[in-house]
Formats: C-alpha cells, sequence, structure tokens
C-alpha cells in the first residue's frame, strides 16, 4: 500500500504492548512491561491481553531468528479479573509451551500493582514468514531496543472504536451489527507495516461489548461484567475496510454466569469464533 | 521401519476423548463426529482447527505429535521427490497414502491428488491413529 512509508511511523508505536522486556529465556520465558499512557481516555482489558500475546511473539520471533512470527491464532482460555487504568503500569509475563516452526503455543499473565487482572492459558499461534509483516531487521533491533533501555513510554495514543451498525436484535437473546475498521486507523501501520491486518483482540473487544451489551437486556437488574472469554480462534485476517459482520448470541445462565457465543464473518466466511462468560463481581 | 499394526481395540480406547476434543475445537455436537468423517467436508474444520487439534490432543494424552507428523509418517522411506512432484502426490506417493491412511474410504483418493488436498482425506479415526502411535512411541522411549 501506498500509505506503508507514511505509517511506518506507527511501527513499534500505535499497537506495540510490550514497553522493556526485562527477562528473557530463550524459548521459554519472559518477563515485561508495559505503561499506559496517562493521556488515553481508556486501556480495554483486551489490550492487556495483546500485551502477554505481544511478549510471546517476542519471545518465538527471537527463539526463530526472525524468519517467522506468531499471527492471531487460537486461545483456549483468556481470564478477566481486572480493570486497568491510564497511568497504570502492566507487568507481563509469559511462559512458552512450544515453538517451532509451525507455531507457538504458550500462556501468561499480566499484572497491576501485583493484582492479576488478565490470565491466558493454552494460546496457540501459527507461524508465518515475518517479512510479510515488517522488516525483520528492524523487528531485531526493536527488540534490542526493548532488552537494553527500553522503548519510551507514552508512544501508545489509544484507538478509535468504530461504531457498531445494527442489523438485527432481538432483545436479551441475539444481536447482529457490521463493523468496519477503517484504512485510516493508525494501529494498522503498527499492526503490521508490511501487511495491516487487524488484531484479534480489538475484534474480541468490540465483540465483548455487544455481548454485554445483550446481557444488559436480558438480566436489566444485574449488571454483569466479561470474566472469561473461551475457545477464541481467529480464522482469517480481516484487512483494512474490510465490513465484519458479528453475532452474539445468548447461550445460557447457570450459577450467576450468563454465556453467549461470538461470531465473525467477512464476505459471508467465518473469521473468529469464541465463547463469553459474563458474571457480576468485578469490573474490568 | 514397519510399524505393528494398529488395532480397532486401540483406536477404540482413544475415541471417545479424541471425538470430545475434535468437538471441543470444531465447535460442533459430539453426534457429528464419526469416526469415518471427513474433518474437512464434514466437519468443516479449516487448516487452524487441525493445529488446534493437534495441541489438544497432546495435552490431554500427553504424548508429543510434531506438526505434519501424518504426511511425514505417510511417507516412510520415500524421498520427497518419490512422494510428490511439483506439488502433486505420485502415483508410489498415493499407494503409501492408500496404505497408511487404510481407514479412509478408497473413493476419496483422487488420482491425480495435490499434496496440498491430502487432509481432506483427515478422519477422527486417522487422529485415533495418530494418538496410538504417540503413544506407543512416548511407551517405547519411557
Amino acid at each position: 500500500m501506498t500509505a506503508t512509508g507514511v505509517r511506518i511511523a506507527e511501527r513499534f508505536s500505535a499497537f506495540s504492548f510490550v514497553d522493556r522486556i526485562t527477562e528473557l529465556e530463550t524459548g521459554t520465558r519472559a518477563k515485561g512491561r508495559f505503561t499506559v499512557p496517562e493521556a488515553v481516555a481508556e486501556f480495554p482489558t483486551c489490550l492487556a491481553a495483546e500485551a502477554v500475546g505481544q511478549l510471546a511473539a517476542w519471545v518465538a520471533m527471537a527463539q526463530l531468528d526472525f524468519r517467522l512470527r506468531p499471527v492471531a491464532g487460537i486461545a483456549r482460555e483468556a481470564k478477566f479479573l481486572g480493570a486497568v487504568k491510564p497511568g497504570q503500569t502492566l507487568d507481563l509475563e509469559i511462559e512458552l509451551e512450544a515453538c517451532d516452526d509451525d507455531a507457538v503455543a504458550y500462556g501468561g499473565c499480566a499484572w497491576v500493582d501485583g493484582a492479576k487482572v488478565v490470565e491466558l492459558s493454552q494460546c496457540v499461534g501459527p507461524m508465518l514468514p515475518l517479512a510479510e509483516f515488517d522488516d525483520p531487521d528492524a523487528v531485531r533491533a526493536q527488540l534490542g531496543v526493548l532488552r537494553a533501555t527500553g522503548a519510551p513510554i507514552g508512544r501508545f495514543r489509544g484507538v478509535d472504536r468504530p461504531e457498531a451498525v445494527v442489523i438485527e436484535r432481538t432483545r436479551g437473546a441475539r444481536l447482529r451489527a457490521d463493523l468496519c475498521w477503517p484504512e485510516s486507523a493508525v494501529f494498522f501501520g503498527d499492526h503490521f507495516p508490511r501487511r495491516p491486518v487487524l488484531p484479534g483482540t480489538l475484534l474480541l473487544d468490540s465483540q465483548m461489548r455487544l455481548a454485554l451489551e445483550l446481557a444488559a437486556e436480558a438480566t436489566p437488574h444485574r449488571p454483569l461484567q466479561p470474566a472469561r472469554v473461551t475457545d477464541v480462534k481467529i480464522r482469517s485476517f480481516i484487512t483494512p475496510g474490510q465490513v465484519v459482520a458479528l453475532e452474539v448470541a445468548m447461550l445460557g445462565s447457570a450459577n450467576g454466569t450468563v454465556t453467549a457465543s461470538l461470531g465473525a464473518r467477512v464476505g459471508g466466511k467465518p473469521a473468529a469464533t469464541a465463547r463469553i462468560e459474563m458474571a457480576a463481581g468485578h469490573a474490568p | 521401519m514397519q510399524q505393528m499394526e494398529i488395532t480397532k481395540e486401540e483406536i477404540m480406547a482413544v475415541y471417545p476423548t479424541v471425538a470430545q476434543i475434535l468437538a471441543d475445537a470444531l465447535g460442533c455436537d459430539i453426534e457429528r463426529v464419526k469416526l469415518d468423517a471427513s474433518l474437512i467436508e464434514d466437519l468443516d474444520a479449516e487448516s487452524i482447527d487441525f493445529l488446534d487439534l493437534v495441541f489438544r490432543l497432546e495435552r490431554a494424552f500427553k504424548v508429543k505429535i510434531p506438526r505434519g507428523k501424518i504426511v511425514e509418517d505417510a511417507r516412510g522411506d520415500l524421498a520427497e521427490s518419490e512422494f510428490e512432484q511439483k506439488g502433486v502426490v505420485t502415483e508410489v506417493g498415493l499407494k503409501r497414502l492408500r496404505e497408511f491412511l487404510n481407514e479412509v474410504p478408497a473413493e476419496r483418493f483422487r488420482s491425480p491428488m495435490k499434496a496440498a488436498e491430502i487432509p481432506r482425506l483427515f478422519t477422527p479415526e486417522t487422529f485415533c491413529k495418530v494418538v496410538v502411535r504417540a503413544q506407543r512411541t512416548a511407551g517405547a522411549g519411557a
């Protein structure tokens, strides 16, 4: 795309959530940090999950000598345990289960002030050639920065959330909506410079908001929060400007937990699937 | 190396767990998971599902299943160029596939067959056999 030269300024800033890697055991585990800039209006907890995934991606890329990188993939379980506010620092930790030319498997957590806010389990990222997405030399050099001085804090300036256009709604039961992340969205310049694709965590954030909206219609007197998302699977890339058809369907309620299925389609084909459990009690 | 044949009893011993894992990974009802169903044609599996499946099987059965293991085992001692040429499975390769994937109904083997189409042959029984082989390997190494 012709805008690549312009967008390169966004690399390692517009959608990068590791400021510093404080410990790294090649191919095994790592710890890192990310400080949410004071200036952003909000920091969705999905982006804390993104930060954990990005730390795992750094370890995997280093392990594979920057030939390959994980893109999108699978999360068996993501627990949302607390909120993250602007100005707070995320402490990140990941452990690799496996890492080879096909995939990286990992789990990890993010903490704020010693309290766990996100926990990811049994995640799998399929490996693709790094050069398709970014300049391997630039990525290698950035790892050096993250391991040494760390990247400057405050690079992230927030993400604009597109308005969902509701197509069909059965109150408290089912909702279909169209959503489109415009080509001008700055995060595409960082995710990724050579091949922009929608981050799965932003898709999930939008789906989770719609699910909460639907749950609020079903249980108006009991405010719910996302507690757990399971079986997240990103099936295809979503490119800038594509219209994504989101579908949320309530599946049932048991022991104070409301479950819904989350779907996303592009051009009629499945792009992502997941399930969400919502419960009262905490406020991510 | 000729491997000992896998018995029906061995397959059925792991099948209930494999079927449940398949249903979970594909997000479908377990009733749809038949032993001889084509994962791609009948259960709409995609490449990401195979990756998911392999990791789930490894965790559930506590075995290692290298990615690409099915094709690699089917190829056996054949050189890659003997097994496939320009992305198409050779006649010799097809014969090996028919022998190795003997649980797959014969009519599903096309000739010519692109190497990229091999996963279309895989069934739940194929993955039961993968698990049994991995268990044998783990047992042999113990």
